[in-house]
C-alpha cells in the first residue's frame, strides 16, 4: 500500500497508459476468480460482473492486493425484463496514485419478484460493509428504494422515504409516477 | 383582524351614538357621583407650602399654569414620581428602549448593512413601538403540560426583579428610588434572584429544550456571580462603606478605576455573563437547543422577558458608573442659575417681555449637570457592552465554566491584594494621602 | 429487518421504530424545525452534556429526482437535475453533461469549455460562502453570517450577467454552454473577482484568527486519516484529514490541466480545519478564474447543435466532478432510447453522510453545531 501525499501533478498520457495499467488489473482479477465476466475495459474504467455468491471474495481481493480502498457509490438499476436487479458498486483509491483516475465497477446482480416483499422475498444479497465501510448508508438506500436486502448490514432501514410509505419500493419500473 | 366594513347606514351610526351616550351618563351617575362623594368626604386635601389645594385652585392652575408650579415640585419629590418617571422606571424604560434601537443599527453598520429603515420618516426611527405593538397582538400559547400558575408569573417576575435592581441605582445627588445604607449587599442579593427565576421559568415550560437552556443558566449565573462579588470588594475596601451614594461622593477626586483596573475588568467580563449577552449567551439563542428556556415564552410574556432583559443591561452598566467611572461627578457644564430666578421670574426679552414665573428651576444645576454626566458615561459603558455581539461567536459551556471559576477568580484574588496594598501602605482611605 | 414486535393495531406503518424511555438518557429531537439542523433531522440520544448516540434521518426534502429523470429526455433533464442544490447549479450538471457528451459523442469547443471552467468556480464560491455564513451562525457569530451572504451577491450579480438567472442558471448543455456571455463581462468579472478576494482575507481577522472560535473548534471531531480513507469521505472533510486527493488535479476535465492552482491539505483533521479548507478553496478559486479569463479564446462557438430528441448508445458512463463540498458524480445507464434508463445521482453529502454518526457519538453536545455543518453537509442535496 503506498501512500502518496505530494502535490505535484502528475502529468500522463492516457491513452497509452490506460490500456496498460486497466488491462493488467482486469487480468489479475480473472487470473484468481474463473466464474466472473469482464464487461468493459475502457480508459480509466473497468466493469466486472460477479454472481452474488463470490462478491465477498472478489472484493476482499480488490481491496487487498489492487489497493482500492473505498467505495464511492451503490447504484441499483432495476431490469424487469431479465427479472433482474443489478447492483453497480463503484470504487476507487485514495491513497494509490496511479490509481487516482480509475473507478472500478463491480456489479451483481440478484433475481426480482413481480410481488416484492422487501426483506422477505428471494431479493437478497450479500453486503459488502465489513469490506467496504463506506457503503452503509448506500445500501440502507438501495434497499428502501429497490427493495433489495442486504445481509450482513445491521440496519436494513428507512433512511429517505417518509416513514409511513407503504408502496413498492419506487425505484422499480413498476412503480409508476401518478401524470406521467 | 380585517373585518370587511359593512355597508354605511344612518339610522346605525345614530343607534350607535344614543347608545354610547346612555351608557355613560347611566355610568357616571351610578358609578362616577357616588366616588367623588366618597372622595370628598372622607380624604383631606393635600397642603404645599402652607396653602390648601382644593379643587377651585387646580382648576386655576389648568388655566394659569404657573400657579401649578407648587404642587409639581412637591409632587417631584415624592416617593411615586422616582419611581414612576425619574430615576426609577420611566428613565430606566426609556434608556432601554433606545438601547434596542442604537444596538440594532450599530450591529448593523458593523456588519455592511443598514438595519430598521422603513419604519418612521429618518432610519427607522419607530421600528421599537412597531415592534412592541406587534408582540402585544400576538396569541400567548402556553404548553398543555406546563406548570401554569409559575409559568405565567415568571416573566412578571423576570421584569420585577429587574425593576427593583434599576430602583438600587443612584442617578444624580439625592436623586435615588431606595438610598439604603448596605446598598451594594442588596445590589448582590437582588442579583442572586435571577438565576432562580430562569430556572423556574425554564423548569416550569416542561419541555426538553428549556430544560437543557435553563440548567446552563444556572450553570452561567451561579458560576459568575462569586468573581462579581469578589471584584467589588476592592472598592468596598477602599471606601469604607457600602451605601452606593457615599462610594460616588467619594469619587469626587478621581474614578476608581485608576486604582482597581483589573477588578474592572473583572466586573465587565462579569457582567456580559450576567446579562446573558455574546460571548457568553449560551442559556438563550443557541443553535443547539432552539432559544433556551425562553422558548416557550410568546408574545407579551416575551416582551416582558426583553424589558426585563434590557433594564438589567441599564441597571449594570449604571452600576459599573457608580462603582468604578465616578457616578455623577465631573466638571461643570450648566452653569449655576443666577439667584433672581428663584424670586423674581426669568426674562424672556428684556425690554418688551418680562415672564414673571416664580420658582420656575424645577431641578437644581447641581442634578442637571450630574444626569448629564451621569448618562454619557452609562451610554459609553453600554457600547462596551454591546461591541462584543458584532465580534464574536459564542463560548462553549466547559470552557465558560473554566473562566468564571478558575480565572476570574483568581483576577479577583488579585484585585483584593492589590486594595489591600494600597490601604495598608497609606495610600487610600482612612488617614491616607490621597 | 429488525426483530420489533409492534403493538397491536400499529403494523400499518412500515417504517415505524419503538424504544424504551430510559431515566437518564434523553432523546432530543434536532428536528427540521430547528434554527441548528437545517432541512434535516438528527436524532441525539443525549447523557448529561455527552451524546451517546446519534442517528442522522435524512428524507425531508426527498423529491425522487432519480426517478423522476427516468420520464425526461436528455435535454429536459438539464433543469431538472439541477435542483438538489441550487446555487452550485453548474458543478451538478457538469458530470451530466460531460457523461451525456460522452454517450452521445459530442465534442466541444475551446471557448465553451473556459466559460464552463468560470461558471464552476464562481459556483462554488457562491455555495462556500453560503456554508460559512450558516457555520458563522450556528457558532452565534451573526457578523460572519452577513459578511459572506453579502459578498455572495458580488458573485451572485456576475452569474446574472452570464447566464440570466441568479441560482438554478440551466447554463450547461451537453455540447457546451446555453449562450455566450456580453460583450464587457471579462472586465466586470476580473474586477469584482479582485474585490472579492480583498473581502475574503478580511475573514481571517473575525473569523478564523478569532480566539473563542479556535477555543471552540479545535480539536474536536477530529478525523484521522484513516478512518476518512475507509469511510470513503470525500472533498474538504478529506484534504482536512491529510489526503490530498482533488478530482480537478486527480482526473482532470475540460481545461482545468491548463490552469494554474493548487489543492490546499491540512493535517489535523479537526473542526477548525474543515472549516479553513472551504475558504482557502475559494481563494484558489480567485486565481482559477483570473486564470482562465486570461487564457480564453476570444471568440468561437459555445453550443453544439442537438437534435430535439437525442438518442444514447447502449452503455453506461460514470463521470465525476469536483464540486463545493466533494466529489459529484453521475451514474447514467442507456439503453438506446432518448430517455435516460437509469440516472444515480452520487452527491458528496450523501457519502459524508456517514461521518456524522461516527464524528458526533461521544462529542458534547455544545459540539453539536460546529462538527455537524463542518462536515459540509447540504441537506437537500443527500435527500435529492
Amino acid at each position: 500500500m503506498s501512500s502518496a501525499d505530494s502535490t505535484e501533478i502528475v502529468k500522463t498520457d492516457d491513452s497509452s497508459l490506460a490500456p496498460d495499467l486497466d488491462k493488467s488489473l482486469s487480468d489479475s482479477i480473472s487470473k484468481k476468480f474463473s466464474n466472473i465476466e469482464i464487461a468493459y475495459v475502457k480508459p480509466d474504467r473497468i466493469r466486472v460482473n460477479v454472481k452474488k455468491e463470490e462478491i465477498i471474495a472478489v472484493a476482499t481481493f480488490i481491496r487487498d492486493e489492487l489497493n482500492f480502498d473505498h467505495a464511492e457509490s451503490v447504484s441499483g438499476v432495476d431490469y424487469p425484463k431479465d427479472k433482474q436487479i443489478e447492483v453497480v458498486y463503484h470504487l476507487g483509491s485514495y491513497t494509490d496514485t496511479s490509481l487516482a483516475k480509475k473507478i472500478l465497477a463491480l456489479a451483481t446482480r440478484t433475481p426480482r419478484e413481480d410481488n416484492p416483499r422487501p426483506g422477505n422475498d428471494s431479493t437478497k444479497l450479500p453486503s459488502l460493509r465489513d469490506v467496504f465501510p463506506s457503503v452503509s448508508f448506500h445500501e440502507r438506500e438501495c434497499f428502501e428504494m429497490l427493495g433489495v436486502y442486504f445481509d450482513g448490514h445491521p440496519d436494513n432501514r428507512r433512511l429517505l422515504l417518509p416513514e409511513d410509505w407503504a408502496d413498492i419500493p419506487p425505484l422499480r419500473k413498476d412503480f409508476a409516477i401518478k401524470g406521467r | 383582524m380585517s373585518v370587511i366594513a359593512p355597508k354605511f347606514r344612518l339610522g346605525y351610526l345614530i343607534k350607535g351614538i344614543t347608545d354610547n351616550i346612555f351608557w355613560i351618563i347611566v355610568l357616571v351617575t351610578l358609578m362616577g357621583i357616588p366616588a367623588i362623594q366618597i372622595v370628598l368626604i372622607y380624604i383631606d386635601f393635600p397642603v404645599i407650602d402652607g396653602e390648601i389645594w382644593n379643587p377651585f385652585r387646580v382648576l386655576d392652575a389648568m388655566t394659569h399654569p404657573e400657579r401649578a408650579l407648587p404642587l409639581v415640585k412637591n409632587f417631584m419629590q415624592t416617593d411615586l414620581f422616582k419611581i414612576i418617571a425619574f430615576p426609577g422606571f420611566g428613565f430606566a424604560a426609556l434608556i432601554a428602549a433606545a438601547v434596542i434601537f442604537v444596538e440594532r443599527k450599530m450591529l448593523a453598520k458593523l456588519q455592511l448593512r443598514v438595519g430598521p429603515f422603513y419604519c418612521g420618516k429618518v432610519e427607522g426611527i419607530l421600528q421599537l413601538m412597531a415592534d412592541g405593538l406587534k408582540l402585544i397582538s400576538k396569541e400567548i400559547i402556553i404548553p398543555a403540560k406546563a406548570d401554569k400558575p409559575l409559568f405565567w408569573v415568571s416573566p412578571v417576575l423576570f421584569a420585577a426583579t429587574a425593576g427593583a435592581f434599576v430602583a438600587l441605582i443612584p442617578v444624580a445627588p439625592g436623586w435615588v428610588v431606595a438610598d439604603i445604607d448596605l446598598g451594594l449587599l442588596a445590589v448582590f442579593a437582588v442579583i442572586g434572584f435571577f438565576p432562580i427565576i430562569t430556572i423556574v421559568s425554564a423548569w416550569s415550560a416542561n419541555s426538553k429544550f428549556p430544560f437543557i437552556g435553563g440548567i446552563r443558566a444556572l450553570y452561567q449565573m451561579v458560576s459568575f456571580e462569586i468573581p462579581l462579588i469578589l471584584s467589588l470588594l476592592g472598592i468596598v475596601m477602599l471606601t469604607g462603606s457600602l451605601n452606593l451614594v457615599e462610594i460616588v461622593e467619594s469619587q469626587v477626586n478621581f474614578p476608581w478605576i485608576i486604582f482597581m483596573p483589573v477588578g474592572a475588568i473583572v466586573f465587565f467580563i462579569c457582567i456580559l455573563a450576567e446579562l446573558e449577552r455574546i460571548p457568553f449567551d449560551l442559556p438563550e439563542a443557541e443553535s443547539e437547543i432552539v432559544a433556551g428556556w425562553l422558548t416557550e415564552f410568546s408574545g407579551m410574556m416575551y416582551g416582558l422577558v426583553q424589558l426585563g432583559s434590557y433594564l438589567k443591561l441599564y441597571a449594570f452598566a449604571a452600576l459599573f458608573v457608580v462603582l468604578f467611572l465616578g457616578g455623577w461627578n465631573g466638571p461643570v457644564i450648566v452653569p449655576p442659575f443666577p439667584a433672581e430666578i428663584v424670586t423674581d421670574g426669568i426674562t424672556v426679552m428684556p425690554d418688551a417681555l418680562t415672564v414673571e414665573i416664580v420658582g420656575l428651576p424645577l431641578f437644581t444645576h447641581e442634578m442637571i449637570n450630574g444626569t448629564i454626566w451621569f448618562i454619557l458615561k452609562t451610554v459609553g459603558v453600554i457600547f462596551f457592552i454591546l461591541l462584543p455581539r458584532g465580534v464574536f461567536p459564542r463560548v462553549r459551556i466547559d470552557l465558560l465554566l473554566k473562566i468564571g471559576w478558575y480565572k476570574l477568580i483568581v483576577l479577583a484574588f488579585v484585585n483584593i491584594f492589590i486594595a489591600l496594598a494600597l490601604v495598608y501602605g497609606g495610600i487610600i482611605g482612612p488617614g491616607g494621602i490621597l | 429487518m429488525s426483530d420489533q414486535t409492534y403493538p397491536k393495531g400499529q403494523e400499518a406503518l412500515p417504517g415505524l421504530q419503538l424504544e424504551k424511555v430510559d431515566d437518564r438518557i434523553m432523546t432530543l429531537n434536532v428536528g427540521p424545525q430547528h434554527p441548528g439542523s437545517g432541512h434535516m433531522r438528527i436524532i441525539l440520544k443525549v447523557d448529561g452534556d455527552y451524546i451517546v448516540h446519534c442517528d442522522p434521518d435524512p428524507g425531508y426534502v426527498h423529491r425522487g429526482e432519480e426517478k423522476m429523470a427516468e420520464y425526461r429526455n436528455y435535454i429536459t433533464n438539464i433543469p431538472h437535475l439541477e435542483r438538489p442544490v441550487i446555487h452550485d447549479s453548474c458543478n451538478i450538471l457538469y458530470p451530466y453533461c460531460l457523461g451525456v457528451e460522452e454517450l452521445l459523442g459530442i465534442e466541444v469547443s475551446e471557448r465553451a469549455k473556459y466559460l464552463r471552467v468560470i461558471a464552476a468556480e464562481l459556483n462554488r464560491c457562491v455555495y462556500t460562502e453560503y456554508w460559512l455564513g450558516i457555520y458563522g451562525i450556528f457558532l452565534g457569530h451573526s457578523t460572519m453570517f452577513m459578511w459572506p451572504v453579502g459578498d455572495r451577491e458580488l458573485l451572485i450579480d456576475l452569474l446574472d450577467k452570464m447566464t440570466g438567472a441568479r441560482v438554478t442558471h440551466a447554463y450547461f448543455v451537453p455540447g457546451g454552454v446555453r449562450n455566450d456571455v456580453p460583450a464587457n463581462f471579462e472586465d466586470v468579472c476580473l474586477r469584482q473577482v479582485n474585490y472579492f478576494e480583498k473581502r475574503l482575507k478580511e475573514y481571517a481577522d473575525v473569523f478564523y484568527d478569532n480566539p473563542i472560535l479556535i477555543s471552540r473548534t479545535k480539536d474536536t471531531g477530529v478525523l484521522s486519516r484513516e478512518d476518512a480513507i475507509k469511510l470513503g469521505t470525500t472533498g474538504s472533510v478529506l484534504r482536512a484529514s491529510g489526503v490530498d486527493f482533488d478530482i480537478r488535479k486527480k482526473e482532470p476535465y475540460d481545461v482545468y490541466e491548463e490552469l494554474d492552482f493548487q489543492t490546499n491539505v491540512l493535517k489535523e483533521g479537526d473542526s477548525y480545519a474543515r472549516s479553513k479548507i472551504p475558504w482557502l478553496d475559494m481563494l484558489e478559486s480567485c486565481r482559477i478564474i483570473r486564470d482562465a479569463l486570461q487564457k480564453m479564446p476570444k471568440s468561437g462557438s459555445v453550443r453544439v447543435k442537438l437534435k430535439p430528441k437525442p438518442k444514447g448508445g447502449d452503455t453506461e458512463v460514470y463521470r465525476r466532478v469536483e464540486s463545493g463540498r466533494g466529489a459529484l458524480a453521475m451514474h447514467i445507464v442507456s439503453d438506446g432510447n432518448s430517455q435516460p434508463y437509469r440516472i444515480k445521482i452520487n452527491v458528496p453529502s450523501f457519502r459524508n453522510l456517514i461521518a456524522m454518526p461516527h464524528l458526533l457519538t461521544g462529542e458534547k453536545l455544545g459540539n453539536l453545531p460546529p462538527v455537524y455543518w463542518s462536515l459540509n453537509y447540504w441537506p437537500v442535496e443527500a435527500d435529492r
